[in-house]
């Protein structure tokens, strides 16, 4: 087996991760008309509160996880009544400004509490398994089997609830569904709920293969934007993905240019797409 | 306490020519440019490394500011026909892989290292007080800067990079190359930002890759947004409120016993974001605000 299946899978489990705060990003962004670039430093507000779970109240790490999804699910949601609700009517890029500056105030709390030092959760070391002489970590397969679920389960809630669906008309046209009768802002609650979750559930994930400091999330950001871009903003499946593509490039240009230039290849990914079509890969619906 | 402060006012006479440059992209035109810092990293790289080879500081500083606008220009015409949420990213992204450049490519920039032993121009000829000639120095060119570039506002070039950003369509239809003025603008802005890095990089003597981390942009956006944006006034002012919030909040420490020096960046940087959300949702026009309709 040539090493680069190895590569491939890494991605693929780095692409699952990556899947979770781009659908989130993605989906926001066309609800909200606006790049939320807090959305990557949820990553690390969901790790910090399993983190909390896990190491001071002992708590298994799949309780710890559920808290984090509940935890990150909460902050979004604080965040955007904060922030964001009072400037629902401004350009987009004013409110992506502002989503920077909150993403200053939750990694610098962070910062604050724990410090700059790496942490890892409190779990027990599991051999990785060789399956045809790939390791595969146990940790990697529950990781990835877990996102394939969310992201079902959030295909699910996006086609067949009606606060779903109501999300998809608003992401399609906020004035047409406003006079239809969609509750607009109860819309924008659940979605921003959803995805603080999905945001913080990755960042667990994150913390669990690799390990957790107050930068984690901030770090992703461009493959984020890179897969929602590639998949189509406000497509679900899209960005789905677009977060496989970027994340399994990523593993795999380590072969030809240095590790530390993986950001870059989530920056050359945006580039050529926007070159190709400067107004972005238009998403199939959600 | 007086080096102290002449250091303070030396650091914001740097933070004050970027804002200036920022004015100009933004302010003015309405061009949203999240890797201010590349363009600060690219003169003070190219203006350090020229200077410890041997090129006289006459050579190395003109060459520096037309790199820096160079890569302006460049991305500038990659990337100015994207939409304004894209463009933010791309420019954010273009920051951070020069960055990255900066850190790997070691047999250029030194790597991690950094640049040693950047001359200090006319350091013989000063050497009695020689931080208050260099406070001249920069207070001098954010002089000449801010005075260029009140006229270059006033001037026909200036109404019509306002009117880009009023109504692109409008100027387009009135005649305007836009794409050019836009191109030229961001070029300006990115040149002036490459001699902020300049007198920033021989001042202190020594550079390193993470001096130009992406949060240096933010605080340039910031103090642009405090001060008013579009308004050079502004763009000086928000300059020297922000450094007094930062060094301000440094004293801190004396008063609060827990207070370590990572907990106190951190609560600084907490400060930034906080100011920025509120100025963003009560004051987005500033301190002082452009008056509509001025000159």
């Amino acid at each position: 087996m040539p090493p680069i299946a190895q590569y491939i899978w890494n991605g693929l489990v780095t692409g699952g991760i990556l899947a979770l705060p781009a659908v989130a990003f993605s989906l926001l962004w066309r609800l909200l008309r606006f790049p939320n670039f807090a959305v990557s430093t949820y990553l690390t507000v969901g790790a910090y509160v399993a983190l909390v779970l896990n190491q001071g109240l002992r708590v298994s790490i799949a309780l710890a996880w559920l808290g984090a999804l509940a935890g990150t699910g909460a902050v979004a949601l604080a965040v955007d009544r904060i922030a964001f609700r009072p400037m629902r009517d401004r350009r987009p890029f004013s409110l992506a400004i502002a989503s920077i500056g909150v993403t200053f105030v939750l990694e610098n709390f962070v910062r604050f509490v724990w410090s700059n030092d790496f942490r890892s959760y409190d779990v027990p070391v599991t051999r990785a398994m060789s399956v045809a002489g790939l390791r595969i970590g146990r940790d990697q397969l529950l990781i990835l089997g877990v996102a394939v679920i969310l992201m079902a389960l959030a295909q699910t809630y996006l086609r067949r609830t009606r606060l779903g669906v109501a999300m998809r008309a608003t992401a399609d046209n906020p004035f047409l569904a406003a006079v239809k009768g969609v509750p607009t802002e109860r819309v924008i609650a659940a979605a921003t709920l959803g995805g603080g979750a999905l945001a913080g559930g990755a960042g667990v994930f994150l913390g669990l293969d690799a390990s957790i400091d107050p930068l984690m999330g901030a770090g992703l950001i461009i493959s984020v934007f890179a897969a929602a871009i590639l998949g189509g903003v406000g497509s679900a499946p899209g960005a789905l993905a677009g977060a496989l593509i970027v994340g399994i490039a990523e593993e795999v240009g380590t072969l030809v240019i240095p590790p530390t230039y993986k950001t870059a290849i989530g920056f050359a990914i945006i580039l050529v797409v926007l070159l190709v079509r400067p107004t972005g890969l238009a998403g199939a619906r959600a | 306490m007086i080096a102290y402060l002449i250091a303070i006012a030396t650091l914001v006479g740097v933070r004050a020519l970027l804002t200036l440059g920022l004015n100009v992209q933004w302010g003015l035109t309405g061009l949203v440019n999240l890797g201010v810092v590349a363009f600060f990293a690219i003169g003070a790289y190219t203006s350090a490394l020229l200077a410890v080879g041997g090129t006289p500081l006459a050579a190395a500083w003109p060459a520096a500011i037309g790199l820096a606008s160079l890569a302006g220009a460049a991305l500038a015409i990659v990337a100015l026909r994207l939409r304004e949420d894209y463009l933010a990213i791309v420019t954010l992204g273009f920051g951070e892989v020069l960055r990255l450049f900066l850190l790997n490519e070691a047999w250029l920039t030194r790597g991690a290292n950094g640049v040693t032993a950047i001359p200090r121009p006319l350091h013989a000829r000063f050497s009695g007080h020689y931080d208050l000639f260099y406070l001249a120095l920069v207070l001098a060119t954010v002089g000449l800067v801010y005075l260029g570039l009140e006229r270059l506002r006033r001037a026909p070039f200036g109404r019509v990079l306002r009117a880009i950003r009023e109504d692109e369509t409008v100027a387009a239809v009135a005649g305007k190359p836009v794409f050019r003025f836009k191109v030229q603008a961001f070029t300006l802005g990115a040149g002036v930002a490459g001699l902020a890095g300049i007198l920033f990089a021989h001042y202190l003597a020594y550079i390193e890759p993470n001096m130009f981390l992406p949060q240096e942009s933010l605080f340039v956006w910031l103090a642009l947004i405090l001060g008013g944006s579009g308004n050079n006034r502004g763009a000086l002012l928000g300059s020297a409120v922000l450094l007094g919030l930062l060094e301000g909040s440094r004293f801190l420490k004396d008063v609060i016993p827990f207070l370590t020096g990572v907990r106190l960046a951190a609560a600084q940087q907490i400060l930034v974001g906080v100011v920025l959300v509120l100025l963003m949702i009560r004051r987005p026009e500033g301190l002082l605000p452009e008056k509509p309709g001025s000159d």
